[in-house]
């Protein structure tokens, strides 16, 4: 079964488990426009993102994402479609919108129980604290 | 492989950054017009390494709060995944043979997990109030517009005019430079936060709704029990007095005075000592 990989702008890393675990695998990322303008980008942060994707190994394309990718799927003959974590809505509701989505997390910072308190930032730390200095190299 | 796609592929290829900078100030010529050329990063894992292997947690712990201090300036690669939060702790262990001297650097990279883990739940919300301000004023005594002199670096104070044109250019500012001029825009001049955000969101190589929505509210006090503010010599001390030295306002701008003073000015509504 053929994998295409979809690459966002919260995981820009060339050794992330999506390159790893399919290496050689067609990958896309798509410039939203609409985003641009709605989060009012400047060039500084699209040339910092356009260097951090010269360095994977991807088309890059713009427009609308799920069309876009859907389009670029289509062409790979693609049947799985694989990506890494996100947490921004704007990167979920294109997610929803694509059929036989797999999401690879990265390594969390520390493993937390989802429903953990986080009313304020030391109710979360009393519980990350000991884990993150309790942790062996 | 992508074949009727290939020919609306961008490109990939340049000779160098000018090159670069020229082909996207083409592509995007919005976004070109709201801020041109490049931040003051440069993007890619390579440069991340190498900022990552620079890091002097020692160093840091000792002199983060000042604007010369000893800070990664790993937020935009870590904002865009380009390297991971346990990536870096791994490696400053790995390193210094354990965490002892990196706590103060891993509680302040914990900050970025922790916020992202309440806008995980939040969402779009994170736009929203988390609670009320707690300054004595009501929302709707905020003005939802970014003053035009601040954006413009135009307040005549050379500490905010400074930061303004730093955010602009190099789409980059220290810590406490954000908190200081968020601190002006939110209770000097009484703007809501969210004008503040978006403003920072736009200019910021490392902007992410998260870290920054949820410091915004954190700083005008609709997520955390006070509003954080500051005086002159909070801000002369961590600067080394490089602004209030050659400020036109030198002895009579609008930080000057005790936090007492302070608070009872900006906060006027509010119980004294509540
Ligand atoms: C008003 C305001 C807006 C902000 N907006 C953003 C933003 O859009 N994106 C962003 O990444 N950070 C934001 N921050 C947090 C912080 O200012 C930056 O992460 C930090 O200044 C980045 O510089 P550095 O990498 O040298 O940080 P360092 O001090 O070297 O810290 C190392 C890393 O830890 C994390 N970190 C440190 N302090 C904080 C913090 N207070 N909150 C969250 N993460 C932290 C960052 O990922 C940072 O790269 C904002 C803070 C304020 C007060």
């Amino acid at each position: 079964m053929s994998v295409v990989i979809w690459v966002h702008d919260e995981c820009l890393n060339p050794e992330a488990r999506v390159f790893r675990e399919y290496p050689g695998a067609p990958a896309v990322f798509v410039w939203d426009d609409g985003a641009i303008e709605n989060e009012q980008w400047t060039l500084k942060r699209i040339g910092f993102v356009y260097e951090c994707l010269l360095e994977l190994p991807v088309s890059i394309l713009r427009g609308d994402v799920a069309e876009q990718f859907a389009g670029f799927a289509a062409g790979c003959g693609a049947s799985r479609i694989v990506t890494s974590g996100f947490v921004n809505p704007r990167l979920a509701r294109v997610a929803a919108a694509l059929d036989g989505l797999e999401v690879l997390e990265e390594p969390p910072l520390v493993d937390l129980p989802a429903d953990i308190d986080l009313r304020r930032f030391s109710r979360y730390w009393a519980k990350a604290e000991p884990l993150l200095f309790g942790r062996k190299a | 492989m992508s074949g009727a796609f290939k020919s609306d592929e961008m490109r990939r290829a340049f000779d160098n950054r000018g090159d670069l900078v020229a082909y996207l100030r083409a592509q995007f010529p919005a976004a070109a017009a709201r801020g041109g050329g490049f931040s003051a990063f440069r993007g890619g894992r390579r440069a991340a390494l190498a900022r990552l292997s620079g890091c002097d947690p020692g160093a840091y712990a000792a002199s983060r709060n000042s604007l010369n201090g000893s800070v990664t300036r790993l937020s935009p690669y870590l904002r865009h995944g380009v390297i991971g939060l346990r990536e870096v702790v791994d490696s400053l262990q790995k390193r210094h043979g354990g965490l002892v001297r990196a706590r103060k650097l891993v509680q302040e990279l914990a900050w970025r997990d922790y916020w992202r883990r309440v806008w995980a739940r939040i969402g779009d919300g994170i736009w929203e109030d988390r609670e009320t301000y707690k300054t004595g004023f009501h929302a709707s005594h905020y003005t939802g517009e970014l003053p035009r002199d601040v954006e413009s670096s135009a307040t005549g104070l050379a500490c905010m005019d400074a930061f303004a044109r730093e955010l602009k250019e190099t789409g980059y500012l220290h810590n406490h430079a954000r908190m200081w001029l968020a601190a002006y825009l939110v209770h000097w001049r009484r703007v809501r936060w969210q004008a503040g955000a978006r403003w920072f969101l736009s200019h910021l190589a490392d902007g992410d709704a998260a870290s920054n929505n949820l410091s915004w509210q954190w700083v005008a006090s609709s997520f955390s029990s006070k509003p954080y503010f500051f005086n002159r010599e909070n801000l002369e001390t961590y600067t080394q007095g490089a602004y209030c030295r050659a400020c036109p306002r030198r002895g009579w701008c609008e930080f000057e005075g005790t936090y007492p003073d302070l608070r009872r000015k900006l906060f006027p509504l509010l119980e004294p000592g509540a």
